[in-house]
């Protein structure tokens, strides 16, 4: 099933990005808007059923609303947001690749007492990529006894 | 339901409020809420059209919600509908989102409308009015539009 959503991440040099993410992760790119100047104005990359959007730092005044969109290069390497990726297999050998690649590994591949293998990755400009792929299937009751957290199923009041 | 292959997590200084904000706006439904045992939320999963999206707050390190960074984000939702995205920016005005694009048909063949959620991330939505080729779209656009990398 498709989804809905596509999460738009943005980089002061989108097309550097495109690039990198290509070589480093295997994503392909599916969609590039460039204006006559050869600048991204939006481009999507799929990997499997998956999508995400590329685009570039958003100026002051050219653009709608408030929410202007920066890399986390432009924020001390802040970050609103992290991008998970479910991998079928291979999640090792794919943090080897994205390493050899440039890839920053904030997080080597481990097991998690939630029922994945994960490694975690920032990309040159400083965006976090979480790869996951699934080891076990772990019930809620078992993941809070294995963690301590409390988990639960609504918002109270729902 | 399922955790679509990629899927953002984002961050908010109060993710309980945000879900709800989400709840109210869009009609996401939380499935998850992982407490991190000080008030706060380090996993979440609400679901809309079957799709899940995470949240979490408040924000770990190298994290921030837009609140924080005066509105700046490093990220934005775009979220594609079957049907009644006027509708769905009514009720998200309704419910305090604030609209940063009115609902408009764009050259592109979809009718969007854009808007903040109270911390700040921007959220597009988009529902297709009229199916269209990569070719079609950049006659309507004025843009080079392909399918790839060059080189």
């Amino acid at each position: 099933m498709s989804s809905p959503f596509t999460p738009v991440v943005f980089y002061k040099d989108p097309m550097a990005a495109l690039r990198w993410l290509e070589k480093a992760f295997g994503f392909e790119t599916s969609l590039l808007v460039t204006d006559d100047d050869g600048n991204v104005g939006h481009a999507e990359m799929s990997f499997g059923e998956g999508r995400v959007g590329i685009g570039g730092e958003w100026g002051a005044a050219d653009r709608i609303g408030p929410a202007r969109m920066r890399s986390p290069a432009s924020l001390d390497g802040q970050g609103t947001q992290f991008i998970r990726i479910e991998l079928a297999s291979g999640l090792d050998a794919h943090c080897a690749r994205a390493e050899a690649a440039g890839a920053r590994i904030t997080q080597r591949p481990e097991d998690q007492f939630y029922g994945a293998r994960v490694y975690r990755a920032l990309d040159p400009e400083g965006h976090v990529w979480n790869f996951d792929q699934a080891i076990a299937q772990v019930s809620n009751a078992d993941m809070e006894a294995a963690s301590g957290l409390k988990i639960a199923t609504a918002l109270p009041g729902d | 339901m399922n955790v679509p292959p990629i899927c953002p997590l984002i961050f908010y200084r109060d993710a309980r409020a945000g879900l709800d904000f989400l709840e109210r706006a869009f009609g996401f439904e939380t499935r998850m809420v992982v407490d991190d045992g000080k008030g706060g939320v380090i996993h979440s999963e609400t679901v809309f059209d079957g799709m899940v999206v995470m949240v979490a707050g408040p924000p770990p390190e190298n994290y921030a919600s837009p609140a924080e960074l005066g509105g700046r984000a490093t990220a934005s939702i775009c979220v594609q509908v079957k049907s009644g995205v006027d509708a769905l920016c009514e009720r998200a005005r309704a419910a305090g989102a604030v609209i940063v694009r009115e609902p408009s048909d764009q050259a592109y063949g979809d009718r969007t409308f854009g808007c903040h959620d109270p911390e700040g991330h921007a959220w597009f939505f988009g529902q297709e009015i009229k199916q269209m080729s990569a070719d079609e779209m950049a006659k309507a656009t004025g843009r080079k539009i392909t399918a790839g990398l060059e080189g």
